[in-house]
Parts: C-alpha cells; structure tokens; sequence
C-alpha cells in the first residue's frame, strides 16, 4: 500500500512536471464546458416550447439533458484517456527505467496499483471540472442530488474503464505512440459497436429450408454476438445510470471490466519473467 | 554474500550465459570482466532478481532470487548500465522518492538522501533537474541511487563508463571505500581498474567464466621496454646476468623488449647497465591492455575445450 502510493504520487507529479497533465485537464475541461453550456441552452429552448421539438411536454431533464451530457463527458475520454496511459509503463520499458522499478522491493502488483492509481488521480480532476458543472445544474434546477452524484459515479466508472485498457496497452507497448494509438483504436471500436448494435435487427437471418437445428444454432449464436456487441461497448452500460437508475449490473460491468484489463497487466509485466 | 551455482539463461537456443558458477564472499569487491555480450549483464540481472534464470541458482545475502525475491531486492542496490533515470524529476526527489520505495521511513529518508548525496558528490546538484545534467553527474545519480538504504551488497554495471578522468578516479575512490561494509560486484571493459579497485577478477566470455584469479596472478606475464646505447651483444651479456630476466628480444636497433618474472626488477636492470658505463635512455614497464588478456586467456580457454 505505501509502496503503491510512492509509485502513484511519483507518476502523477510527473503528469504535472511535463505539461501533459495541464495539457489533459486543460483540453477536458474546455470540451467538457462547451458541451455543457450548448446541451444545458439547448434544454432550455427545448422545454421553453417542447411542441417545436415534437416533445408532448417538457422533456424530461435526466433523460434528455444529464444522462447525454454525462455519457458525452465519459466519451471524450475516449479521446483523452490514451494520453494518460500511454506513458504510465510504455515510457518506463522505454526509458530503461522499469529495470530500476523491478529491481527495488515492489511488487509487481504494487507497481500496476500505483500506476493506475495515478491515472484515476487524474480522472478525479477531470470528475472535479465535471462536478463544478453539475454544481451549476444543481443551484439552478430542481433535481435529486442523488441523481447528480449517481451521474458523476458514471462518468468516473467509464473514465476508469477506459483507463484500465489504457494501462495494459501501455504494458505490452515499449513506445508511447503505438501505446497511444492502438489504445485509441480500441476505444473507437467499441465506440463504433454500440452503433452497430443498434442497426443489429432482432431476429437472426437464418434461410428458409435449412433443418432445424441449424436454425437454432444460427439463432443462439446470432443472439449471442448481438448482445455482446450491445453489451460490450463501455458507453452501453452509462446511459442508464447516467440518469439516476442504478442497475448493479451495469456497477458491476465497469468494475470487471478494470479488474480484468488489470489482471491482464499484472500477467503481462510478469510475463518479462519467461520471455525473452 | 553471493552464490551462484550452475547459472544458465537462455533466450531460444542462444545461452547467454551458460553454467555459470561463482562465489563472493562479504566484503569483497569483484570484477566482472568480458568482452561485449559475454554476459555480464544478464548475469547481473538474475542476481538482482529482474528477470529469472533459466537453470541453476542464485542466492545473494543468504536469499534465493527466484523464490525470495524481495529479500533479495531489499539486501542489493544495483546501478543498471544504462543508468535509467527518471528525467523530468530533480535529483533530490528522484533520491528521495528511491529512499520511498527502498522502504525507508520518512524520517530515515533525509537522512540517508543527504548521506549518499554527499558521498557520491551531488550536494550541489540536488535542485538540478536530471535532464540537465552531464552524462558524469547522472551516473553519480545512479550510484546514489545504488547506496541509499546502504544495502550490503552492490551490484554495478560499468560505473565508469562515461565519466571524464577525474571523475572516474573520484568514482573509484568511491567505490574501494564502499567495500568496508558492502559487497561489490562491478562490471567493467578496462582492465586497469579492475587491478585497481579489485581483488578478485571473474573473467566471462560467450557466457561463461573462463578465468577467475586475482588482477596480479592474470596479468602474470610482465614486460620491460628498454632502450639502451652500445653494442646489442653488450646488452644482452649485461642483461643474462640480471635475475629475473628470462629473455630479451632487440625490436629495433637499441630498442630491447624484455621478459622479467617481475615488473619490479627494472632497478636491478638499470643498475647493472649503468654500473657497466652503459648509458640507458628508457625503460618501461609494459601495460598490458584488456585486449591481450582476453586473447591471452580466450586463446587459453579454446586450447582446453579443444
């Protein structure tokens, strides 16, 4: 534990003594604001007169407004999050510095905790311009606070999705570009998916005449893909809590899906071990 | 302190080192001498537990380095040849932060900052951003970073390389201090420093020890350079009466290369010279480079395999 927050503090200083880390909260917080004030007028136009906009009432304000808003935030990350991680053990591989780092008493564990514990430290800055907007929405609107805080949760279990794919990408990649990238590319996939998700129809396209059983097989199978490119995307499992409806398993989705991309980086950092 | 018993790691079907077998004992500084790729460095990394052997074993301050491998990291400091350093950080927290992780309290931290600090020399340079500094100055960072927590035993990949003269001699002095209360096993291309610095030599080539004695009994076969006026039939009837000189070739006219059993006898070579009214315009002792050495006992250790 302590040894994990020497790494972390170290990591996040140095986000901080280069400028990526201001370059990151900077960029963040300019998209995120933007985005913020445009959605918010637009809400407020929108419910001003809601028959222009084919509402039958005042739109709902979660759903309408705090639930996309969220997810936009959370999805920006999509764009900011390889340039957190691509350095956190990409640089070190690069640098030489790892042999320092696995020649002193840590754990590899620790080494990953504090690591990753510094990307969150940064998503927390980010989750703060975010809540200072949620702030606004709160003084001016009559919503839950519960709402607001369920909504925050959100953005920071994307963030930290997004950021345990990160991680292990950077693990695996001894230069920080290609970490970047390829960290980016698997982000936009599975930006790309939840698309694809959506234009998927229903029911599987099995031929007419074919035996039954090839049907079925056809079905399940198809039912299968489809639900994991639906369930699969890191934004599929924000929208609703985003809104204040809390399922646990989408809680539950976030949290694995950073527990196993953080297994992942445990095996790949031993993985010096038996490789060459 | 450091045990090393039938060490082999291979990548694929090339050894890097291959059998190796080796004993330190406490207190000891040990050369590690070889030419490029002879395995120096993998095998320094076994024993600082970075990556694990493929056979044989390892025990470093009485630890197993694959199955206790943390005991291991906490009883070495190792300063890696490339001397890996976090630029963007000052040298004050960089050893600081090296103190951190070594597990030291934050009280023992300053300390043991402002010690190592002053022994390698950097107490002008702890609010220097290490990107700024000489290729000189990192490696003391190195070193530094080597000593804090003084672990028993050190473990240091080339320290010299890079440094300007003074430095190196300021590092050396460094180093022979070191080994009052650590163990040091240090790798090295030149073959003056080993003689300088240590007692015991471990000689690798193609990864594996092909020679293991001290700088002196390695370097056993000493050279005179003379030169000399007068006849060369003079010379050598004067010389065959010296003892220790056990033959005498003339390169050129005047110039005599002499083998002697000790470099030590030059006085008597002189004197009897000028006790003969011979008139002596040189002499020299012969450094041997590492070069000769290593095809000395390359050629000898082909010899036996073969």
């Amino acid at each position: 534990m302590r040894n994990s927050w020497a790494v972390c503090k170290r990591e996040f200083e140095s986000l901080f003594s280069t400028p990526v880390g201001y370059v990151v909260l900077g960029t963040f917080a300019l998209i995120s604001g933007l985005s913020f004030t445009a959605s918010f007028l637009f809400y407020g136009v929108m419910s001003a007169s809601p028959s222009t906009y084919d509402f039958p009432a005042v739109p709902n304000f979660e759903e309408t407004f705090l639930s996309p808003y969220l997810v936009y935030s959370g999805m920006i990350m999509l764009f900011i999050a390889p340039l957190i991680t691509m350095r956190l053990l990409a640089e070190e591989k690069n640098q030489g510095t790892i042999e320092m780092l696995l020649t002193h008493p840590l754990r590899d564990r620790e080494i990953i905790a504090g690591k990753y514990g510094a990307a969150l430290l940064m998503l927390t800055l980010m989750m703060v311009t975010v809540m200072l907007n949620l702030g606004i929405v709160y003084y001016f609107v009559d919503v839950e606070p519960a709402v607001l805080i369920f909504g925050l949760a959100t953005f920071f279990l994307m963030g930290a999705a997004f950021l345990s794919l990160g991680l292990f990408v950077s693990s695996v990649c001894s230069n920080q570009i290609t970490a970047a990238t390829v960290t980016f590319g698997l982000f936009f996939l599975s930006f790309i998916m939840s698309y694809y998700a959506e234009e998927m129809p229903e029911t599987a396209p099995a031929p007419e005449g074919w035996p039954d059983s090839a049907k079925t097989f056809i079905a399940h199978t198809y039912d299968l893909v489809r639900s994991v490119v639906a369930e699969l995307p890191v934004d599929a499992h924000a929208k609703d809590m985003a809104q204040g409806i809390l399922q646990p398993y989408d809680i539950v989705y976030y949290i694995l899906f950073s527990a196993f991309f953080l297994f992942l980086t445990f095996r790949s950092l031993e993985s010096r071990k038996w490789r060459g | 302190m450091i045990e090393v018993e039938g060490l082999t790691k291979s990548y694929g079907a090339f050894h890097a080192i291959n059998g190796v077998s080796f004993k330190i004992d406490k207190g000891e500084i040990v050369g590690f001498l070889g030419p490029n790729g002879a395995g120096k460095t993998t095998t320094m990394r076994v024993l600082t537990a970075y990556h694990p052997a493929t056979s044989g074993s390892a025990r470093v301050a009485g630890f197993d380095v694959h199955t206790h491998p943390l005991e291991v990291k906490r009883n070495v400091g190792y300063l890696p040849e490339s001397v890996p350093l976090y630029l963007e950080m000052q040298v004050r927290k960089y050893l600081r932060y090296v103190a951190n992780i070594k597990g030291l309290s934050k009280t023992e931290r300053n300390h043991e900052v402002d010690r190592v600090m002053e022994r390698t020399g950097l107490e002008d340079m702890a609010g220097r951003i290490i990107r700024n500094l000489s290729k000189g100055y990192r490696q003391r960072v190195g070193l530094a970073q080597a000593l804090i927590g003084s672990p028993p035993v050190l473990v240091l990949d080339e320290p010299t390389v890079g440094l300007d003269p003074k430095q190196i001699v300021s590092i050396r002095q460094t180093i022979k201090d070191l080994a009052h209360d650590h163990t040091v096993l240090l790798s090295t291309h030149i073959l003056p420093e080993v003689s300088m610095i240590c007692r015991r030599v471990l000689i690798l080539h193609r990864g594996r020890i092909v020679a293991e004695d001290t700088p002196e009994n390695l370097d056993s076969q000493h050279t005179l350079l003379l030169q000399a006026e007068g006849s060369s039939e003079r010379v050598r009837e004067l010389l065959s009466l010296v003892d220790g000189v056990t033959g005498v070739q003339e390169t050129s006219s005047g110039h005599y290369t002499l083998n002697v059993t000790d470099d030590t006898i030059s006085g008597q070579v002189s004197k009897a010279l000028a006790g003969a009214g011979m008139t002596l315009t040189g002499l020299t002792a012969q450094q041997r480079s590492l070069e000769d050495l290593f095809i000395d006992v390359i050629s000898r250790d082909e010899g036996n395999a073969a």
